[in-house]
């Protein structure tokens, strides 16, 4: 008796400590790099962004809020809003499909996912642009129908925009939403069923809140994905359509204008880590009801 | 306190059910009476869980018809059909609490906030769980969970609860309260229920009548005594119960009474076969009585079997000891109570001793036409 009163606290206290310092060293590497390449380079960003000709300054924020910037960044939000709500529009079912495959199909279907992937965005953007040109695949099969008497003008309208997003991004919301939707457990649709719901009603009491985790993760993905997306405004539309992205590598790369540059790129990063916050947000409370 | 009141409340008539090639249920027949308690025994694969899926509307069979309280329901979805199930799993909705999980059936129901609540709190108490309703189920072991998923079938007021191996996940002495709880509680709200198990202590403690299926048939259907004293075919008796079996073959019939030569000697049973038919001579072990004296003292008794052996082995099992005895090269075993076999030896004479009314009789399954 007295033996364990007295070893007990002993192992008890050395356990967690040993623990601690085992977890820390694991997450020292990771730490390190995290700070070194990505929270000290913010760091200079958003002190370059405030920094004046005269010390601190917040003009170049001024700035963004002339209507033309304003309207750059409603380009962003709205592409970002455009391609997340299509995306999760055709991304939602395709994720059930892919759960419900079997052998070969499902096979087929993860390789047209995850290949992609293997393929850089340049890549993709340019396949899109060949695709959509006046002299493109899909004007040259349209005008041999006869479907149209002249080429339609496809290729940096902002139907490109969306489809081409679409068409990178989507990957990234049905992963996470086949994720979760191939642990759901079918016994609980049963379970709704014989307690009186209807498929629709099982549908959105049991099979909506329990893959709403997939859902938030893949629409916090693609919306930050979407909102910041460089390579694909810049090739599917062009200047027609100014972007945070493009205006922040515009005033590096061409206006040398380092303050303005930095303080777009405070205001993206603000808007993506306000969507990501809000879905983590929307996740805790959707899991603890 | 009710029990069956005789009046028909889920009729099963001649329902078949195929998956491919292959017929899970093939023309099954069964009634339920109003408040009565059945189940559905057998091993797995024997088309007991689909015939509860069939009454719970998750499945939908190629023939037959099956109605609940009066009505047809055989089309009908299985929302629109008022059952309660038990899963296996309890299959709990781990998004919402007990209390919301318990309310899932009426809210979907579109019922008033204050009769749900109400309702809740009703069948929470009823299973003991009511200081509960606020916890995640996935916080509750797994006594509590089925209680929940239990109290979430009642809520709704169904017509008829199914169990589909709903105890099977507790663990040996919290299956047994269980079984004795819900038979007890299913009694008091006069629920007629059919559960689905492979259990066979479950299916004597919980049941007013068993079914014991088989490839997709029903085997035998009577109330636990008679299934048990009296199995009606070779694998009813190898299902439920222990049984000492030797085979051989008809010597003479009379009087419902028919002598079989097997290894072990010649014995009589209760049946009806024809001379020279091929059968399965069968007894439960307690009904086997140990005599060491060979040298007996009832030899002309003709109400009895004897079979003069050797003992091969003693297994104490607590409150009875199991005696494997040796005869013309087969093994009989008999049941003793308490401390009956404390003289016996691996080694001794012995003489079995029990009576031909205790003694079953089936057709070969094994031998060929």
């Amino acid at each position: 008796m007295t033996d364990t009163a007295v070893r007990t606290p002993v192992t008890a206290v050395t356990r967690p400590d040993n623990d601690r310092w085992l977890t820390l060293g694991f997450a020292a590497p990771a730490t390190v790099v995290l700070a070194l390449l990505f929270v000290l380079p913010l760091a200079l960003l958003l002190v370059a962004s405030v920094a004046g000709p005269a010390g601190f300054s917040l003009a170049e924020y001024g700035r963004l809020t002339t209507p033309h910037y304003l309207g750059v960044i409603w380009n962003s939000l709205r592409l970002a809003v455009l391609t997340t709500g299509i995306a999760f529009a055709i991304g939602y079912p395709a994720a059930f499909a892919l759960a419900r495959a079997r052998g070969v199909v499902r096979s087929a279907l993860l390789a047209t996912l995850f290949l992609p992937l293997a393929a850089s965005v340049i890549v993709k953007a340019f396949a899109w642009t060949i695709l959509l040109r006046s002299d493109g695949i899909v004007n040259t099969v349209l005008l041999a129908l006869g479907l149209v008497d002249e080429p339609i003008r496809m290729i940096f309208t902002e139907t490109a925009l969306i489809v081409g997003a679409v068409n990178i991004f989507l990957p990234f919301m049905i992963l996470p939403i086949y994720a979760v939707v191939a642990q759901l457990d079918h016994r609980l649709v049963d379970a709704a069923a014989t307690l009186g719901a209807s498929p629709a009603v099982a549908f959105v009491r049991v099979v909506v809140p329990l893959t709403l985790p997939g859902i938030i993760a893949g629409v916090a993905l693609v919306f930050s994905l979407s909102v910041s997306a460089y390579v694909v405004p810049t090739l599917l539309i062009g200047e027609r359509y100014p972007t945070l992205s493009t205006t922040i590598a515009k005033a590096f790369l061409l206006a040398r204008q380092p303050a303005f540059g930095a303080a777009a790129g405070v205001v993206l990063l603000a808007i993506t880590l306000a969507a990501v916050a809000l879905s983590a947000r929307l996740g805790r409370s959707g899991g603890s009801r | 306190m009710s029990s069956p009141d005789g009046a028909p409340h889920v009729v099963i008539r001649s329902v078949s059910k195929r998956y491919g090639p292959l017929t899970v249920l093939d023309r099954v027949d069964l009634t339920v009476a109003r408040g009565e308690l059945v189940t559905l025994l057998g091993p797995s694969g024997c088309g007991k869980t689909t015939l509860l899926r069939l009454v719970a509307g998750l499945a939908t069979p190629e023939e037959g018809a099956i109605a609940i309280a009066g009505r047809d329901v055989t089309r009908v979805p299985p929302h629109r059909r008022n059952v309660g199930v038990v899963f296996q799993s309890y299959a709990l909705f781990p998004h919402l609490t007990v209390a919301g999980n318990v309310a899932f059936g009426l809210a979907v129901r579109g019922r008033p906030r204050e009769e749900i609540d109400r309702a809740v709190a009703r069948t929470l108490s009823l299973v003991r769980l009511e200081h509960l309703g606020s916890r995640r189920v996935s916080a509750l072991s797994g006594g509590q969970q089925q209680r929940v998923a239990l109290a979430r079938a009642l809520a709704v007021e169904p017509e008829v609860l199914l169990f589909d191996e709903a105890l099977s996940a507790l663990d040996r002495n919290l299956r047994e309260d269980m079984q004795v709880e819900l038979r007890r509680l299913l009694r008091e709200i006069g629920a007629t229920a059919i559960f689905v198990t492979h259990d066979q202590d479950e299916a004597l403690t919980m049941s007013d009548r068993i079914a014991v299926m088989n490839g997709g048939r029903i085997e035998q259907l009577a109330d636990p005594k008679t299934l048990y004293a009296r199995p009606a075919t070779l694998f009813t008796l190898g299902f439920v119960g222990q049984s000492t079996r030797v085979r051989g073959t008809v010597a003479a019939a009379a009087d419902g009474v028919v002598t079989v030569d097997t290894p072990v000697g010649r014995l009589s049973a209760m049946g009806h076969f024809a001379a020279g038919s091929p059968v399965v001579v069968a007894a439960r072990p307690e009904h086997l009585n140990v005599v060491a004296d060979a040298a007996g003292h009832d030899g002309g008794d003709r109400a009895r079997n004897r079979v003069d052996g050797r003992v091969r082995a003693v297994i104490f099992q607590g409150s009875r000891s199991r005696i494997e005895v040796e005869a013309g090269g087969e093994t009989l075993l008999a049941e003793l109570p308490g401390r009956g076999a404390a003289d016996l030896r691996p080694g001794d004479d012995a003489r079995l001793v029990w009576p031909v009314a205790e003694t079953f009789v089936y057709p070969d399954p094994e031998a060929r036409p």
